[in-house]
């Protein structure tokens, strides 16, 4: 198939299946993602030269995008809104803000297509400066086209930050670890504990946040220390143990004793709330924003985009770094490793503690911003939600796990909600009894959850972006042709 | 010669790791858990009948968490897959076999000469209708990525399968619309559906010994251990075990004797996942009800078993079972059950420490 063609289809689908979902002036951030794909896919496929000729490959790919986000959109508002009664929108306005999406999708591929013709390390910086430019608008665009997405991307954006550290775990270090949820609750509590009225110690935030990180890299070590002779799928399942029995232990730490032989240390202390959890948690503050307030999400949006940018940052900087080399030794052969010298049992607790660095870090935000946590938010399926993010993005890449988690995250929160509300009201409407007893929302989500995940997986069994080695190996196996 | 004497040279300074956590587990123990264990050793000797019911719970407990942990084991030790998808399974053999006993219209009432010989077709049915899925799954989504470069997609495959299975045990109890199954599918959808009182609760040992052992208990343990047996049987003695075990070591090399590979991994599949089904009724009927999401701690407890003995080691896996049963059992009457997951994976952890491949698994030889 033609490659404007193709790029403009799969980003015109992303764009279609938001439109689908939500109607109304998303469209217009429909055609944004669409185009933003269309155009960055087309211009990786092309290395066009010449500004026209880049500018004429986006316009193409952003049209095809533009399309099917109006295909999108007139569906919705024409056929599925009025079935519904959710928002009976004028045909008038359906139009204008399908239209609305197509320029928007061309312009937007436009751009991203012609910034890829600039002669060599300007093209990746302009390209990277959109991308930047994108992010840090978000919250404008949210709030000039009244999504109203913002307390879901939040969210959505600590769970990515978390998948970035658990890929420096998995997809670096080659160590299955299926309890990471573990860390995050660690950094949440030691947050909770310094940062609250719980033990009358009210620490600021931006003090508590890196004794969190501290303490979470510490139980890494301790965590990790007794998987160092296991292999493979034993080291997989003893992570998981750690993973079930940390949330049990902060479950039932809410009167603890300690006994050394027979004498009492302490004494019926609330170490950690019990079930009831800690609530409130203090919030950050910061000179000229005052305390981040729960219902203003600008502060907060930043706060994590930044934390996500140093993260970002280090985690790059870790892997090109001798330690990232011997990471990357250790996952492709232990003996091998071990035989060039490279210190197993450190590299090993490195990675671990790593790993569970940046999960203590957005466990001290994620408490910050819930200002209360519960033992039951760091379940196993936490744990499984994150390792599905980093491999059907691609192990070991870090796009790839941006990529995957964005994916998976909106999937789950915003995308599959929004559908099955659509489908709720027609079955409402359809009078069948027993249909009438179906929740949509919640009766259907692992199913789908599930699908998406065995579907990816038979198709892209190496993820979506899959990392350098990966990608060899395929081009290696398969030849000149796919890839 | 060399070789030797530079290995010699090398191994005195490789950290013993071993012993350092050795020592620092014993330093634990003396400090922290020497006088609780003592405690818990002087209520058990306190009453002998509460220990002796609790070792009976534990057994039976234990038995059906390895005829589950089989399901796990000969599938990883085929194709080093952990099936996360077993629990589920199990799960959808509870529901099935309810299913079947409401179609039936079987009660506490109905007279036993009909009830066992119906009782024993659910079971057969509900072993064919799980042992069919994990086949089918199998063919759909796991084979296809057997050969993929890293192994990880087929676990994540399997996670997707683990909750496609506990949607449908949801959407299972939708089935409550069906009048002849409205008395055992519970209120609402999600709601735990409830078994009836198939088997008597009646004592067995009333007036004899002072412990309770009622036909429930008898009934689970006879039907697992003739299963258990019956499997180690299978594989051991005919000439398809024979496969499997040639399989496990080496694939290619079995493939090249003429051994039918995929064939035989569909047989682990589907021996484990009759397992599973006949584990899921017999849980039902013992513990009274059933849940969409019961799978998850089940097969979580399970796959600890299999590990516990030795992943791909069928006795292992019955060790491990019988181990993970009574040592959860002690655990809820002793410590308290809302500890009890987290002292069966401490003794995981430390076992393992201590022995990396297991009770009984000794590296890759003794696989399957």
């Amino acid at each position: 198939m033609n490659v404007r063609l193709r790029s403009g289809l799969i980003g015109g689908v992303f764009g279609l299946l938001i439109t689908l979902a939500s109607g109304g002036e998303v469209a217009y951030l429909g055609g944004i993602i669409a185009g933003m794909i269309a155009g960055l896919l087309v211009s990786q496929a092309e290395g066009e030269t010449a500004l026209t000729a880049g500018a004429r490959q986006g316009l193409q790919a952003g049209l095809v995008a533009g399309a099917l986000v109006v295909v999108g959109q007139l569906i919705r508002g024409l056929a599925i809104s009025p079935l519904i009664e959710l928002d009976a929108a004028s045909s008038g306005s359906v139009l204008m803000t399908a239209l609305g999406g197509f320029v928007i999708a061309a312009i937007v591929a436009i751009l991203f297509a012609t910034v890829r013709t600039l002669p060599a390390p300007r093209d990746t910086y302009a390209n990277f400066g959109l991308i930047v430019l994108l992010i840090i608008a978000y919250p404008w665009i949210d709030r000039g086209l009244r999504l109203g997405f913002m307390n879901e991307v939040i969210p959505v954006l600590i769970y990515i930050l978390m998948a970035l550290g658990l890929n420096i775990v998995v997809g670096y270090a080659g160590l299955l670890d299926l309890g990471y949820a573990a860390f995050f609750a660690i950094g949440a509590y030691t947050t909770g504990m310094l940062a609250s009225s719980h033990f009358d110690i009210e620490m600021s935030w931006w003090l508590a946040i890196w004794i969190a990180v501290a303490v979470s890299a510490i139980f890494g070590v301790i965590l990790g220390a007794p998987t160092l002779p296991l292999r493979g799928d034993y080291l997989a399942i003893v992570t998981l143990g750690f993973g079930e029995i940390v949330p049990i232990t902060i479950r039932n730490l809410d009167a603890a004793t300690l006994w050394i032989g027979n004498i009492a240390i302490f004494e019926d202390v609330d170490i950690t709330g019990g079930t009831k959890g800690i609530n409130p948690i203090n919030r950050p503050s910061f000179p000229g924003v005052g305390e981040f307030s729960p219902s203003d999400p600008f502060p907060w949006y930043y706060l994590i985009i930044a934390m996500m940018a140093i993260s970002i940052f280090f985690i790059l900087r870790l892997r090109n770094s001798r330690i990232g080399r011997s990471w990357a030794a250790l996952r492709e052969d232990e003996l091998a490793a071990e035989s060039m010298g490279i210190n197993l049992v450190r590299t090993k607790l490195l990675a671990f503690s790593m790993g569970a660095t940046f999960s203590g870090f957005a466990g001290a935000f994620y408490a910050a911003y819930i200002s209360a946590i519960f033992p039951e938010s760091f379940r196993f399926d936490v744990s499984v939600m994150l390792l599905c993010m980093v491999i059907l993005g691609g192990l070991g890449n870090m796009v790839g796990v941006i990529l995957g988690g964005l994916i998976i995250q909106f999937a789950d929160r915003l995308f599959l909600p929004q559908m099955a509300g659509v489908v709720q009201k027609l079955s409402q409407q359809s009078g069948i009894e027993w249909m009438q007893e179906v929740n949509f929302a919640s009766d259907f989500r692992l199913l789908l959850f599930g699908l998406t995940l065995v579907v990816m997986m038979l198709v892209r069994p190496e993820g979506l972006v899959p990392g350098a080695r990966a990608r060899r190996k395929v081009a290696a196996t398969s030849g000149t042709g796919g890839a | 010669m060399t070789t030797q004497s530079v290995r010699a040279e090398a191994e005195p300074r490789k950290t013993p790791w071993r012993a350092i956590a050795g020592v620092g587990f014993a330093i634990f123990f003396v400090l922290f858990l020497a006088v609780p264990l003592w405690d818990i050793l002087l209520a058990m000797i306190a009453s002998p009948q509460l220990l002796a019911r609790q070792l009976v719970i534990g057994l039976t407990n234990g038995v059906y968490i390895a005829l589950i942990a089989l399901g796990y084991t000969l599938v990883y030790g085929i194709v080093e897959l952990i099936n996360f998808a077993h629990g589920d399974l199990y799960m959808l053999g509870a529901f099935f076999s309810l299913t079947l006993i409401g179609l039936f219209a079987l009660t506490p009432e109905t007279p036993l000469e009909v009830r066992v010989p119906l009782m024993f077709l659910i079971l057969i049915l509900t072993m064919f209708f799980t042992a069919g899925l994990n086949v089918a799954i199998d063919r759909i989504a796991y084979r296809r990525l057997r050969g993929a470069s890293s192994r990880l997609a087929a676990l994540i495959s399997a996670i997707g399968v683990s909750f496609i299975f506990q949607n449908i045990g949801l959407l299972w109890g939708y089935m409550r619309f069906i009048p002849q199954l409205n008395g055992v599918m519970g209120s609402n959808a999600v709601a735990p559906k409830s078994f009836p009182q198939l088997i008597p609760n009646q004592n067995l040992l009333e007036g004899i010994v002072p412990v309770r052992f009622t036909v429930k208990d008898l009934v689970v343990l006879v039907i697992s251990v003739l299963l258990l047996i019956g499997l180690y049987l299978f594989v051991q003695r005919t000439k398809l075990g024979k496969a499997m075990r040639a399989t496990a070591q080496d694939r290619n090399a079995s493939a090249l004797m003429g051994i039918n590979v995929d064939g035989t991994i569909a047989l682990a599949f589907l021996l484990g996942g009759a397992f599973a089904g006949a584990s899921g009724m017999l849980v039902g009927l013992y513990n009274g009800t059933a849940v969409f999401d019961m799978g998850f701690t089940a097969g979580l407890r399970s796959f600890t078993a299999a590990v516990l003995g030795g992943i791909g080691n069928i006795p292992g896996a019955m060790l491990g079972g019988i181990l993970i049963g009574l040592i959860s059992a002690l655990s809820d009457q002793y410590i308290s059950s809302k500890w009890t997951n987290a002292v069966v994976f401490g003794i995981l952890v430390i076992i393992l420490v201590f022995r990396p491949t297991g009770l009984l698994g000794d590296g890759s030889v003794n696989k399957v």
